[in-house]
């Protein structure tokens, strides 16, 4: 298959890490948002978004520092041994992830504020949201070209999948309870645009990385992609399916719409981390055809 | 079987030369026969910086001298010594890419008469 690295168990390693730090980004960034966004929710349910954030923040400090070593071993060709090799991972400090480690670590640092609530810690954890975003757009496919416009496409991008993974939890606990109905109805008037605007940006970016159908179907960049994009059809179904019955059965008290949405929330959570599988195996073992 | 095994694992390790910097050309080159080597090159459409080269021939490892440091380099050169033995030898490297992804890559040939 065209455009597909040699996949050793490092590989492997660094697809996983690299998915836990998505997740972990993902939640961090949405707690803020989430909060900033829904400031009327139930006490409870804020609460739950600050301490899920500032949680996954400090998770992805440590995946963070993790991946530094994992591609450093990487590199290095002589295993574990690499992992803490000071030149090796001079190199990859060097390189475009040290750059976005800097701009990650710093925002994840400011979400972690989010223990402490007050308006403050908030805009603090909204900026960090934006930094952690923006750290992306420093490492990886989007440093092709057209340069900013593929780095505007996936900050964005990232911004309204944090917006809806983030608020996963919140809207969990949410579901449990019968003055959760208003958030979740209006956060499913909301993520109704937020989520168009996902996957429109995320399918400019893939046009413009692949080019063709023949890249599409021609590359192991085009079958990973459309793997991911199967995953997140599914995930799109969940999320009308809660949006247009289960929520409207929880604003009309029928008894078993508490537990089915939430387990209906369950499950978008384990399709998101198929998703983020997908799109880290995307992003470390295949190349985009328009850089073959 | 092995032989399907080999060739799937050597059409997927020699697409890493193609994979973010550009690269299918080496010295010598992939499969060749050569009456001798003095030099090992690795070309690439965008800067690579080569973190580990190794020469593996019919009696181990051959140490090699790099011409080129650690910075990334559109071309990248390492000599070999005086005097090398007749067999088959095969080149491991692996770099980082301008856009931070870890690169590796892997090519044979052989000298001999």
């Amino acid at each position: 298959m065209e455009g597909l690295s040699p996949v050793d168990g490092w590989a492997v390693f660094a697809i996983s890490a690299k998915a836990a730090g998505y997740a972990a980004a993902l939640v961090a960034m949405g707690g803020p948002l989430f909060i900033a966004t829904f400031r009327e929710a139930p006490e409870e349910v804020l609460r739950l978004a600050r301490r899920a954030a500032a949680l996954a923040a400090l998770l992805g400090l440590v995946v963070l520092a993790l991946r530094l070593g994992i591609r450093s071993a990487r590199i290095s060709g002589i295993g574990l041994a690499g992992a803490t090799d000071p030149m090796m991972l001079g190199l990859v400090w060097d390189s475009p992830l040290g750059t976005a480690a800097l701009w990650r670590g710093a925002g994840e640092v400011l979400i972690l504020g989010l223990v402490f609530r007050s308006t403050l810690t908030l805009a603090g954890g909204v900026l960090g949201a934006l930094l952690v975003a923006w750290s992306y757009t420093q490492v990886g496919h989007s440093l092709g070209e057209p340069r900013w416009l593929l780095a505007s496409l996936l900050g964005l991008h990232l911004l309204a999948a944090a917006f809806w993974v983030g608020a996963l939890a919140p809207l969990h606990r949410a579901a449990g309870r019968v003055e959760g109905v208003d958030l979740l109805h209006r956060f499913g008037i909301i993520a109704g645009g937020t989520v168009a605007a996902l996957v429109l940006l995320g399918l400019t970016f893939a046009w413009l990385t692949i080019g063709s159908l023949g890249g599409l179907f021609g590359t192991a960049y085009g079958w990973m992609l459309i793997v991911k994009l199967t995953a997140v059809t599914g995930l799109l179904g969940l999320a009308a399916r809660n949006k247009l019955r289960l929520v409207p059965a929880l604003a009309a008290q029928t008894p078993s719409a508490p537990s089915r949405l939430r387990r209906a929330i369950r499950l978008e959570s384990v399709v998101v981390v198929l998703i983020l599988m997908a799109t880290a195996a995307l992003t470390t073992i295949t190349t985009p055809p328009a850089n073959l | 079987m092995k032989t399907i095994i080999f060739a799937a694992a050597l059409t997927l390790t020699t697409s890493a030369l193609l994979a973010h910097s550009n690269s299918n050309e080496t010295t010598p080159q992939e499969g060749a026969i050569v009456e001798t080597v003095e030099v090992i090159e690795l070309r690439f459409d965008m800067p690579m910086r080569i973190t580990v080269i190794t020469l593996t021939g019919p009696e181990g490892e051959v140490e090699l001298t790099r011409e080129t440091g650690l910075e990334p380099v559109p071309e990248f050169r390492a000599l070999l010594p005086e005097e090398v033995v007749v067999g088959g030898y095969k080149v491991d490297w692996r770099g980082l890419s301008q856009d931070g992804h870890p690169m590796q890559g892997t090519f044979a040939f052989t000298v001999g008469d």
